[in-house]
């Protein structure tokens, strides 16, 4: 499971029509499974755009053997794979009705039952927890967790920090076009460790601002969050704390994908202006 | 090529099984057929009552006057819901003065004044109406035709003719009768039976115009419908572009084509059943499938581009309308066409790719020689025409159909033709 990052305007859309062939690139080359992607066949990918939208006039179960005709399912083998997702996300009752009638939420579902129905051995999905509520949402989520377990790639591109968080196992975040930065969660952890401790001590503290390992202090309630300066190590600062005072917490702090990413485009867009 | 079909599919059964397309064909033959066939009783109604029309004469003679009065009675007795009254034109005025104003006034709807010898056969008439209405001009033609009926009675009665027999020495009895293909089939025409047969060629053009033009417009709004739902993302990653234009076309050719035969097969009903003969040779319905898909592929071309970049239906019509106007220029010189298929302007419409299919079917269908090379030769223009329209619509389609927003400029339509 890859996140795809980045803020607004980052060209992550333009990338997946990129991967898609529905736009080319102006330079350079774009490979799939190993190969030229203009010659990947489509029906290989599932893509569920952030611009989406079904024939509204048609019935849910007609949209869906539409769009899996088109993606070469044929036959008998259709039939079935339209009844086995429209159970499967809980939508087999409305199968006769038609697409405006829907619900924003039911829309969404069958939108990705439409990108997944040929189990596509890559899946893309721009944004596709938008508009969903919680139980529809771990729907989703256990059926992408299913795909990536049968061996699928999800490639998947949102906004949504904590969700890329939870389920991604490997991230790229891009800003104006390039990579940022890309990797696992932890690496990417590790590479932007942010120095922040979190204390609480039995005194105000205020020696601390003093200390030659500390670079800023910013109290936070009872507790005093600092920045260490680059290099210094927390256990060290922890040594110096007990010797001078009683601590009572003491927590080496992670920084949050959303952190790191306001830090990041932060960082590439003041250096851009 | 499967999802060529795929999608030609979808789009024709979405679109033939919308209500009003279905409205459409049904309501479209059923108010021409209906014309057809009560035209006649939506003409003037003879039996409608209206006021009497007032005519008032100025200078006739005695023995005229006597005349116009016994021709106006004659008529009135056949007509007696929509008389015509002779009025005395009196007053201080000289006499055709007084008319005018008493026309002005309201007391007469026609004012005739005879200037010179007209009974002998010189001077003339002069007919005033003031404020004329459209209702009025029916029964105002016929006062003109009584007038002159009494005058020409009159120049018989000066000259000692009697009418009746240079009726007899001038009439000729005609009766015009068309021979059925088997010996003793025959059947008499009246004058509206060949003017009908001289519309033909205009009704196989028209069936053309109907099923390339009314055609296009469903194509049109099926692609911005998929552009403004934001289908066409999804789409274009199952089909490329070209494969998804390619499929709308064709669905909507074959939409046209059900269209154009049951149409033809009614006209063709009704025009045997009033006893119009049509002769449809092999050779015409073929060239007419060729004409028609060419055509039909050249004009879906232009819309498929133009929709690709427009946002809404408003947007394509401002700019569809100079493009239609190309494409109407054979019905609007429909009667020039019928009469000389073979003249100076059908030869070159002939050549020019939108105004070829319907100026081909119209020529070859009104029967008259038309050398083979030139039909070929115009196929070819034509075939031509369409690749490279396909060529540039494609190119277009491909970046446009994801633009929304602002409306790209001409120089930004001109870099997408020649981008890879």
């Amino acid at each position: 499971m890859y996140g795809f990052l980045g803020p607004n305007g980052a060209g992550k859309t333009t990338t997946l029509r990129m991967v898609m062939d529905i736009i080319r690139p102006d330079s350079g080359t774009l490979r799939l499974f190993g190969q030229a992607a203009s010659c990947v066949p489509r029906s290989r990918i599932g893509y569920m755009p952030e611009e989406r939208g079904l024939y509204r006039k048609m019935t849910v179960s007609a949209v869906l053997a539409y769009f899996a005709s088109l993606k070469g399912v044929a036959g008998a083998e259709l039939r079935t794979h339209v009844a086995q997702w429209l159970e499967r996300i809980a939508l087999a009752e409305h199968a006769n009705r038609k697409v405006e009638e829907l619900s924003r939420g039911m829309h969404q579902k069958l939108q990705f039952a439409v990108t997944v129905i040929n189990s596509p051995d890559l899946v893309i999905l721009d944004e596709p927890f938008s508009g969903l509520d919680p139980v529809n949402q771990d729907l989703l989520r256990q059926i992408i967790t299913e795909m990536r377990d049968a061996g699928k790639t999800v490639l998947f591109s949102t906004h949504v920090m904590h969700e890329a968080e939870r389920l991604c196992d490997f991230l790229v975040l891009i800003n104006r076009g390039r990579v940022v930065v890309d990797g696992t969660l932890d690496e990417i952890r590790r590479g932007h460790d942010s120095h922040t401790v979190s204390v609480e001590l039995e005194d105000d503290g205020e020696f601390v601002r003093t200390l030659p390992l500390v670079q800023e202090v910013r109290p936070e309630g009872r507790r005093l969050e600092m920045r260490l300066r680059d290099g210094a190590d927390p256990q060290e600062l922890l040594r110096t704390l007990v010797a001078r005072t009683r601590v009572r917490a003491f927590e080496t702090k992670q920084p949050s994908l959303h952190e790191i990413f306001v830090r990041l485009v932060g960082a590439g867009d003041a250096e851009h202006h | 090529m499967r999802n060529i079909i795929r999608v030609a599919r979808r789009e024709y059964i979405e679109t033939v099984k919308t209500w009003t397309f279905i409205l459409g064909l049904v309501v479209v033959p059923v108010v021409l057929g209906g014309l057809i066939l009560f035209g006649d009783r939506l003409g003037p109604d003879q039996n409608a009552s209206r006021a009497p029309i007032r005519v008032g004469v100025t200078n006739p003679s005695a023995e005229l006057l006597a005349k116009i009065q016994a021709v106006f009675e004659e008529y009135n007795k056949s007509h007696p819901r929509g008389p015509v009254a002779l009025v005395e034109v009196d007053g201080d005025e000289p006499a055709e003065q007084q008319g005018k104003q008493m026309l002005r006034q309201d007391r007469l709807d026609a004012c005739v004044a005879f200037e010179g010898d007209l009974e002998g056969g010189q001077g003339e008439m002069r007919f005033y109406t003031y404020k004329l209405k459209s209702s009025e001009i029916d029964a105002l033609w016929t006062v003109e035709r009584l007038i002159r009926d009494a005058i020409i009675s009159r120049r018989y009665e000066t000259r000692g003719l009697d009418r009746a027999i240079v009726q007899a020495i001038t009439s000729v009895a005609t009766e015009r009768i068309e021979l059925g293909e088997e010996q003793g089939q025959e059947r008499v025409q009246d004058q509206n039976h060949q003017m009908a047969r001289m519309m033909i060629p205009f009704a196989f053009m028209y069936l053309i115009f109907i099923g390339i033009v009314g055609m296009g417009q469903h194509l049109v709004s099926s692609i911005i419908e998929e552009k403004n739902s934001r289908i066409i993302e999804v789409l274009l990653s199952v089909v490329s572009p070209f494969r998804l234009m390619a499929g709308k076309i064709m669905g909507l050719a074959a939409v046209g084509l059900t269209v154009v035969a049951l149409w033809g097969v009614m006209g063709y009903t009704i025009a045997r059943w009033q006893g119009i003969k049509i002769d449809i040779s092999g050779d015409l319905i073929a060239y007419g499938l060729v004409y028609y898909v060419l055509g039909f592929l050249l004009f879906s071309a232009v819309l498929a581009g133009v929709g690709s970049i427009c946002n809404t239906l408003k947007e394509t019509q401002s700019l569809l309308m100079p493009i239609m106007l190309i494409f109407v220029v054979p019905i609007m010189a429909g009667v020039k066409l019928v009469q000389s298929p073979n003249g100076d302007l059908a030869r070159v419409l002939s050549f020019v790719p939108p105004t070829t299919p319907m100026v081909m079917i119209l020529r070859l269908s009104s029967g008259s020689e038309i050398w083979t090379g030139e039909v070929v030769l115009s196929i070819v223009v034509l075939a031509a025409g369409v690749l490279a329209t396909l060529w540039a619509a494609a190119k277009i389609f491909r970046t446009g159909i994801l633009m929304y927003g602002k409306r790209p400029g001409p120089r930004e339509i001109a870099r997408w033709l020649f981008e890879r």
